[in-house]
């Protein structure tokens, strides 16, 4: 089991440190401005081919790059109902806050749970090896945050069920 | 060590150029202003500030002779509604600007004089490449484009050493030779073979080695073979460039490449997202290969990853129980490089002018370092020189 979940990260791992080659680059359709070509597309070129990386049916990460930014979804196992509520709920806090995270995209793309976006700007202020090493643990700690917070909803549904049936005994 | 002298300018540089004596260096710290620091005594002190431009500067070229500076960027300028770059004259103690109107609707990525430094060339994201000389009667610098040739941005240009033959990388993956014979400007040489009869803008061949972005194209100190990278991590180099031009690739296993030099004729250095220099050498057939690195790589840590599986089997089959997400289940990344920390993207050569050997070269990246490397002491490198 966590065999290969160490698999999955290392493939996750060396892929991003090959795609993870960016660099700046001016805007070929407007004059003066800089976008991440991988949110646009608009010059297929620019672009590099998306490479999908799947533990098992449930969990899958979906490496976009381009020239100038790189695009990583994840979809995080989810095994009930209970874990795609917590999921969605738990993962839709942390993108509204993604300023702070700066790597963070706002939406995730169609299809995944969370997306990253990584551009050059991010690449000359940070060090490539430690942004790697962040979404590798963001990975690691999101599957562990999944099964704390199911542990917890579960236990507080018992105390709370005990409690209330007390008066019936 | 390779690396004689590591300097700290700024959190980020784009592209650096020397003056002719290699005092003062011009260098772009990863904004619209050029900064020239001046070396005095092992302190570096800045001694100009170029402001004109307002995107960012993507390239620097300082001719030797001539003493000139010119840099091009992203910028457009606002009065003409034309890109523009900025050729800088040193008179007196200050750096006078000219405005080069280049006629580019996009930005420009790329800069070069050329060997006689009556031209140079600009490589752009229009797609284009601009040829400018100086007009004595105008006193004013004219701009002719070379259109309809790429089929994306130029990333970077090359003059050969007869100043007409201008090679160009695109992100493509193509690689070009265009002639750039000016009337007035160049005189026709009887004995220049191919060059001679070839009038501004004809494509003389067009390499399509690369299936990815092609960089850093450069021409051998003869200017008989032309090596450029790819970003699929391959090196290309281009013998007898012309109607039957003898085509090598290198494949390396490493990251790919942003530039490239010639050191001498069978000697290539290559820098990029490796953080460290690779060179390259030719042996007597002529064919190319990876040498070495040049800087010293701090120890992979790919052996405790073998050693952390084998331990855990060894644990399990021993009974051992290990917690799902161990200690050694977050390999530590490979620190690559030592002396950069980051992306190396431009390599200058430091050099006397005209000499076809170079034991001394600097680089810079998105550190914001600039390392001097010598080749002297390198004894094993020595066969190639």
């Amino acid at each position: 089991m966590a065999s290969t979940l160490r698999l999955y990260l290392t493939c996750i791992r060396n892929t991003l440190e090959a795609a993870l080659c960016l660099q700046n680059f001016p805007c070929q359709e407007v004059e003066r401005h800089n976008k991440p070509e991988v949110e646009l597309k608009t010059s297929p070129e620019l672009l590099l081919n998306p490479i999908l990386i799947c533990r098992n049916e449930s969990e899958k990460c979906l490496i976009e790059t381009s020239i100038n930014s790189l695009r990583i979804s994840l979809k995080v196992k989810q095994a009930d109902e209970l874990e795609n509520i917590l999921t969605k709920k738990f993962l839709r806090f942390l993108s509204m806050r993604a300023e702070a995270f700066q790597v963070l995209r706002r939406k995730p793309i169609q299809g995944y749970d969370i997306s990253f976006l990584i551009t050059n700007y991010h690449c000359e202020e940070m060090q490539k090896q430690k942004l790697i090493d962040f979404i590798v643990q963001f990975m690691e700690d999101i599957d562990k945050e999944i099964s704390e917070l199911k542990m917890s909803v579960n236990t507080r549904g018992r105390l709370v069920a005990t409690e209330f049936l007390k008066q019936f005994i | 060590m390779a690396a004689v002298a590591v300097h700290q300018f700024a959190p980020c540089i784009t592209c650096h150029a020397w003056s002719p004596d290699h005092s003062m260096i011009a260098l772009c710290p990863n904004n619209n202003e050029v900064h020239i620091y001046r070396s005095s005594q092992d302190k570096w002190e800045r001694v100009h500030v170029l402001q004109k431009h307002d995107q960012i500067v993507s390239g620097i070229d300082w001719s030797p002779r001539s003493n000139r500076i010119v840099t091009a960027s992203h910028d457009r300028n606002s009065m003409h509604c034309f890109l523009s770059r900025y050729v800088w004259n040193r008179e007196g103690p200050e750096w006078v600007p000219t405005l080069v109107i280049l006629r580019l609707n996009r930005a420009a990525l790329c800069v070069q004089w050329s060997p006689r430094e009556n031209k140079f060339a600009v490589g752009s994201g229009a797609k284009t490449v601009c040829i400018c000389y100086y007009e004595q009667d105008n006193n004013w610098w004219v701009s002719k484009l070379i259109r309809k040739r790429h089929d994306s941005s130029v990333t970077s240009v090359a003059w050969h050493p007869n100043n007409i033959l201008l090679a160009t990388t695109s992100t493509d993956g193509k690689c070009r030779v265009f002639s750039t014979f000016i009337k007035g400007v160049d005189t026709r040489d009887s004995k220049a073979g191919s060059s001679s009869d070839s009038k501004f803008g004809e494509q003389i061949i067009q390499l399509d080695l690369s299936f990815s972005w092609a960089f850093g194209v450069k021409w051998s100190p003869s200017g008989n073979t032309l090596a450029y990278v790819g970003h699929n991590s391959m090196i290309y180099f281009v013998d007898d460039v012309g109607p039957s031009p003898l085509a090598q690739n290198v494949a390396f296993r490493d990251l790919p490449l942003r530039d490239v030099l010639f050191v001498s004729e069978k000697m290539v250095i290559g820098v990029g997202f490796d953080c460290n220099p690779m060179v390259f050498g030719a042996d007597e057939r002529g064919i190319w290969s990876f040498v070495r690195f040049l800087g010293e790589r701090k120890s992979s840590f790919s052996g405790s990853k073998y050693g952390s599986q084998f331990s855990e089997a060894f644990g399990k089959f021993y009974g051992q129980s290990k917690t799902g997400v161990s200690n050694d289940g977050i390999d530590p990344s490979r620190s690559r490089g030592g002396i950069h920390e980051n992306c190396i993207n431009c390599i200058v050569s430091l050099g006397e002018e005209g000499s076809s050997r170079t034991l001394r070269f600097s680089t810079s990246g998105l550190d914001g370092r600039v390392v001097i490397w010598a080749l002297e002491n390198q004894e094993d490198l020595s066969e190639y020189l």
